[in-house]
């Protein structure tokens, strides 16, 4: 198979400028067909700027998108092949559930008979049959969404874009809702692009994830490799819980291993590439540290850092434990709770950080 | 009040006396003074000045007319007058010319509520409907006036046509007639239509708009489809406004209109100078049955409640 036949979106150089702020910077991007695609960063990182752009509700100020290679940027949001779920509950007031998933078809033009048996196959498959006669203000929000996205299922998009779709639920039922969404989107087989700012829902629905922020693309990749081996020092401090260390590049050495001066200490990282002499740092997650007494030595395979014990926070499943570098930098250790065999601390006590050498990751960017 | 005065006086609450003032406001605010009165002063106003002046005006309309005044009695003499005369047709027409008034203002003021709404940035948006309050700065009884050398034979209306060459005889057909009327009532009551149709839009989501352009939804369908649905009970309590007004107010038509554009309010007005006070009644309860059939058909159709509650 021709390999630009399996890309649906592509972006080219897409920039857009709000008088002197700049919301995006040149982002590239191919989101494949069939890909569930999120959009992951920090509020205002311009995720939800790129996703408007996609759907044709934002003009884009430089750049290109292709969905499945033909330009866009020139049509409006209905004549693409996308449709949009939003993050408020942006039904309409007045009509009821089968209203508002039929209101699309009723602009093509369809009869009455056809609309009705779409309608009713779009709800069976967001679980919603037997509500057609409920108003949106009878619903839970939910399924509020679900019947916005039974919405723009109907139309036969190619692409569906979430603009935070779950942002408005609560905790418990955002997991349930990124489980169903994500079964959903296997069983239409179509394009998901998903904007969330919440990490864990990125995570728990993506097949690739691209990280924005300040306008920029910082890093793309599927999940598991952004959250276990970030490229940049920004995708390490945004995923997960990761300790940051800054510092240069002070040896290469032919093992494949780079050391970092941090300052207080010398650190080894496992690298491919490395000058001496520049800007790095070095980020360990959390639960890939473990603490021991400073008279205890670590293993062969492992770094260390001594350090200051400060407090314990119980977390429930998870206790995290924060201790403070001689710098002042403060260290956070996350651990399984209720492990017997971890050792008690006391503020103020010296500890030692240790990792093994193989979590650590050196990132020059 | 007995009660707390022996309380005051031997001071015991708190084992000693207390500061006199606190003790008065205390006393007057507290939940046995006039504090639980309070709660009733709005029904106390709303008898006294609605539902009394309304059933006087009722029973009044079935009194008998003497020389200066009238007696007690009851007799459908008034009505009769009312509706057998030319002041029957007078009233339905300009119950047709108040609805007129209503259309235009509709399609003049609210695409102006809609594009405030849509185009103004939020922080503003307030301070330009308040724009729309100047007009109220000056008289009506000037605004209306200073139509007549705008509207008349070789007013500015005419003279610019004249002059553009659009017309070559002045048009006579605006100033006193009925058009003129309607001229003057959409002019006075736009600013209406526009906070009505203002606060109705709040009803209407933002993000509706972006939905319907997805949807493919043209500009005509997302404005009858979705808009005027959702807007409906705003539009609706400012075209009943307009429309009550077109018919009662005595004020635009007897400067504007001619002999064939006389309102309710007018031919009420004339009953007074006549001297007919029963009749001058009688058209008043006609106007206000009027209204509150239109209220109780708008309830009944859009809950007009809904637009007092704060939007989600």
């Amino acid at each position: 198979m021709n390999e630009t036949k399996d890309i649906a979106i592509e972006v080219v150089g897409l920039s857009k400028s709000y008088g002197p702020v700049r919301a995006l910077r040149s982002v590239d991007i191919a989101i494949g067909r069939n890909e569930y695609f999120v959009l992951l960063g920090p509020s205002g990182g311009g995720k939800t700027t790129l996703l408007r752009m996609i759907g044709g509700f934002t003009k884009p100020t430089a750049g290109r998108i292709l969905l499945h290679g033909v330009d866009v940027a020139h049509l409006p949001p209905d004549k693409r092949p996308t449709c949009m779920v939003f993050q408020s509950y942006a039904l309409f007031p007045h009509m009821t559930v089968a209203g508002n998933v039929g209101y699309g078809l009723k602009l093509k033009g369809m009869s009455k008979a056809e609309i009705q048996v779409r309608l009713d196959a779009v709800l069976e498959m967001v679980g919603l049959n037997g509500y057609q006669a409920r108003m949106p203000w009878e619903l839970s929000g939910g399924q509020q969404q679900r019947v916005q996205l039974a919405r723009a299922l109907v139309l036969e998009p190619e692409i569906l874009l979430l603009d935070e779709p779950l942002a408005a639920l609560d905790e418990q039922l955002r997991k349930d809702m990124c489980i169903w969404l994500k079964h959903l989107q296997e069983r239409v087989g179509i394009t998901f692009i998903h904007v969330t700012h919440n990490q864990e829902e990125a995570m728990s629905v993506a097949d690739r994830i691209a990280l924005i922020a300040d306008g920029e693309l910082v890093e793309c990749g599927d999940a598991r490799q952004v959250y276990r081996t970030p490229a940049r020092r920004f995708t390490a401090s945004f995923m997960g819980e990761s300790n940051l260390l800054d510092g240069t590049v002070a040896e290469v050495s032919g093992d494949g291993t780079v050391t970092v001066d941090v300052g207080i200490a010398r650190v080894a990282v496992p690298s491919a590439d490395a000058t001496a002499g520049i800007q790095a740092a070095v980020s360990v997650r959390s639960e890939a540290m473990r603490l021991i007494p400073r008279d205890q030595a670590q293993g062969a395979d492992e770094q260390a850092l001594d350090a200051i014990y400060q407090e314990e926070i119980y977390l429930g499943l998870m206790t995290r434990q924060i201790m403070a570098l001689p710098n002042g930098q403060t260290i956070s250790v996350r651990s399984v709770s209720d492990d017997d065999e971890a050792p008690a601390f006391q503020a103020g006590d010296a500890v030692r950080v240790v990792w093994k050498t193989a979590a650590g990751r050196l990132h020059l960017s | 009040m007995a009660g707390s005065d022996w309380r005051d006086r031997y001071g015991t609450e708190g084992g000693g006396p207390r500061p006199a003032s606190l003790g008065v406001m205390a006393r007057v605010f507290s939940e046995d003074g006039l504090g639980k009165w309070a709660l009733y002063a709005p029904t106390v106003f709303v008898i006294l000045f609605f539902i009394v002046p309304t059933a006087l005006t009722v029973v009044w309309s079935f009194f008998e007319r003497t020389m200066f005044w009238m007696e007690p009695g009851f007799t459908l003499f008034s009505y009769v007058n009312f509706f057998t005369s030319a002041r029957f047709e007078n009233f339905l027409f300009s119950m047709l010319h108040s609805s007129v008034s209503v259309v235009v203002s509709f399609v003049v003021g609210f695409p102006i509520a809609v594009f405030v709404r849509r185009h103004v940035p939020t922080v503003a948006q307030h301070r330009v409907i308040l724009l729309f309050i100047l007009p109220f700065m000056v008289s009506e009884i000037i605004r209306t006036f200073m139509l007549r050398p705008v509207l008349g034979r070789n007013g500015l209306v005419n003279t610019f046509l004249t002059d553009l060459g659009v017309i070559s005889e002045p048009i006579t057909q605006i100033l006193f007639t009925p058009t003129g009327v309607i001229i003057g009532e959409v002019l006075s009551f736009l600013p209406f239509i526009v906070f009505s149709g203002f606060l109705a839009m709040e009803a209407v989501p933002k993000y509706i708009f972006e939905v319907c352009q997805d949807l493919g939804a043209s500009r005509w369908r997302t404005f009858w489809d979705i808009i005027v649905p959702l807007a409906a009970p705003g539009i609706f309590a400012g075209s009943v406004f307009i429309f009550v007004n077109g018919i009662g107010v005595a004020l635009i038509p007897s400067i504007l209109g001619g002999p064939g554009a006389v309102n309710a309010g007018l031919i009420a007005t004339q009953a007074i100078i006549a001297l007919d006070i029963p009749l001058a009644m009688a058209v008043s309860a006609i106007m206000m049955v009027t209204l509150f059939g239109l209220l109780a058909i708008g309830h009944r159709l859009f809950n007009l409640t809904k637009i007092l509650e704060p939007q989600a």
